[in-house]
């Protein structure tokens, strides 16, 4: 074994509210983000189920490009590239929202997909022959259904949000892990900084990802 | 009464795909009349049921309500027009009760009358009520479907179809997804509603519910109308080979 004296201080002393602030960003960003996401997926998920077909292309195709290409490589495209293609500057902090939004959108329109024919067929045909039109049958019966089913997955989303917002050091957004970046870099004490910034992902995600499996386990047992 | 049928298949074919169900089937439902359709299964019974209820367009023929057409292959505007205006006098009772889990029984009986007849709430909720005393599950008011058992449910769904006021009830294998035990419960709903001369057209295997309560037993066999008779008539002398054939079974 090596011998290594812990310096816990260099973290947890003077360094604890600049460390906090890039824990806030994170958290920030992952909640407007889920946010949008849900937004871009109801997006995604109208354009997969419309019956026009070339929405329908789009819809697939832009699915089929995020769910099989890097989150990080959309990131960075984000980033460089789309400032080059409609020559406008996007902030770092802004790429990686629209980026993360993009990519759990993608995501979460496939949730909202099996939520809205997972509801039985013949629920919407009891609500036809009592005579209720289309648009009341989805909004009164297939939507509350599907919302319900939709909860938990969304929550695991923003689970997944949380870790994924990390990529965002890579394009210097100011969040917990950059925070550790530069941190370590001033107190040549990365075994200390990057076990804290373990520790306090694992301290949200944990009790977040055990709650979301109590509710789905409740949800089913009604 | 009137010499109009209140529903009529005139004619109705139906093909899915290379598949043909119903070939050339007419029926006509009088008010008051209790038609039970019998026969094996696949013999198009349940297709012919839910074109009536307008959930399937037929390939070929129509279906006439009281004089008016309201369902034919093409679906041009005024039979559309005609189908939207006469939607809730139809009701239905399904196999699998489609009750909405989402919501208690009281709300899944005013939700039709609230949003389609735009019936004032107090007075969706009286009538709710009044059906549920009916099927005898006023105490289930608030409960939600998921804590019913399948007898109580499908009670609940005839409730819902009755809140429309339909003029003719569509009942759908009714009792099929049923244990023995509670199909009894719901055969005497169904009892009731007849003596009261609700019009009623019941796919059904329950022999004993046509024989006895039936007005009209229908036989179907591979897509067509094999035999037709009064009630118990049927059961006493079957005219057809098939038809006895079809009997024999649950003759042991």
């Amino acid at each position: 074994m090596f011998k290594y004296q812990f310096r816990w201080d260099t973290v947890l002393g003077s360094n604890f509210d600049f460390m906090m602030s890039g824990l806030q960003m994170t958290l920030m960003i992952s909640a407007s983000t889920l946010v949008l996401a849900m937004i871009a997926g109801l997006i995604i998920a109208l354009l997969d189920m419309s019956r026009f077909p070339p929405a329908r292309w789009i819809g697939v195709a832009f699915g089929e490009i995020i769910r099989n290409t890097p989150i990080l490589v959309q990131l960075l495209w984000v980033y460089y590239v789309l400032p080059i293609v409609f020559s406008i500057r996007i902030e770092s902090l802004t790429a990686l929202i629209i980026g993360l939004s993009l990519y759990q959108g993608a995501f979460i329109s496939e949730v909202y997909r099996s939520g809205i024919q997972g509801v039985p067929k013949g629920h919407k045909e009891a609500a036809q022959v009592l005579g209720l039109t289309p648009i009341q049958s989805f909004v009164r019966i297939v939507m509350p259904q599907a919302i319900r089913m939709t909860l938990p997955p969304l929550a695991s989303n923003f689970v997944q949000l949380i870790k994924f917002s990390s990529l965002g050091a890579v394009i210097s957004v100011s969040e917990i892990t950059r925070r550790g970046m530069e941190l370590s870099a001033s107190n040549f004490r990365p075994l200390e900084t990057f076990t804290f910034i373990a520790v306090v992902y694992f301290l949200i995600c944990w009790p977040l990802a055990m709650a979301i499996r109590w509710w789905e386990r409740r949800l089913q047992a009604r | 009464m009137t010499s109009i049928p209140i529903i009529l298949a005139e004619g109705i074919s139906k093909r899915f795909g290379e598949n043909q169900v119903l070939t050339r089937v007419s029926l006509p439902v009088m008010e008051r009349d209790v038609v039970c359709i019998v026969g094996p299964s696949g013999s198009g019974k349940t297709t012919l049921l839910r074109c009536l209820a307008l959930l399937e367009t037929p390939s070929e023929g129509r279906v006439v309500m009281e004089g008016t057409a309201i369902s034919t292959p093409e679906q041009p505007k005024p039979v559309k027009a005609a189908a939207r205006a006469v939607r809730s006098d139809i009701g239905m009772v399904f196999q699998h009760f489609n009750l909405w889990p989402h919501m208690s029984v009281l709300e899944n009986l005013i939700e039709a009358p609230l949003r389609v007849k735009k019936m004032p709430r107090a007075e969706a909720v009286a009538i709710a009520e009044k059906l549920l005393v009916k099927v005898d599950l006023f105490d289930k008011r608030d409960a939600y479907p998921a804590r019913l058992s399948g007898g109580q449910q499908q009670r609940v769904a005839i409730a819902r179809a009755l809140a429309m006021s339909p003029k003719v009830l569509l009942f759908d294998e009714a009792t099929s997804a049923l244990d023995p035990e509670l199909r009894r419960e719901v055969l005497l709903v169904m009892r009731q509603l007849a003596t009261e001369g609700m019009t009623m057209l019941v796919v059904t295997h329950e022999m004993g519910f046509a024989r006895h309560v039936g007005t009209r037993t229908v036989f179907m066999d591979r897509g067509e109308i094999v035999e037709e008779a009064p009630g118990a008539a049927f059961f006493d002398a079957p005219k057809t080979e098939r038809a006895r054939r079809f009997l024999q079974q649950f003759e042991e």
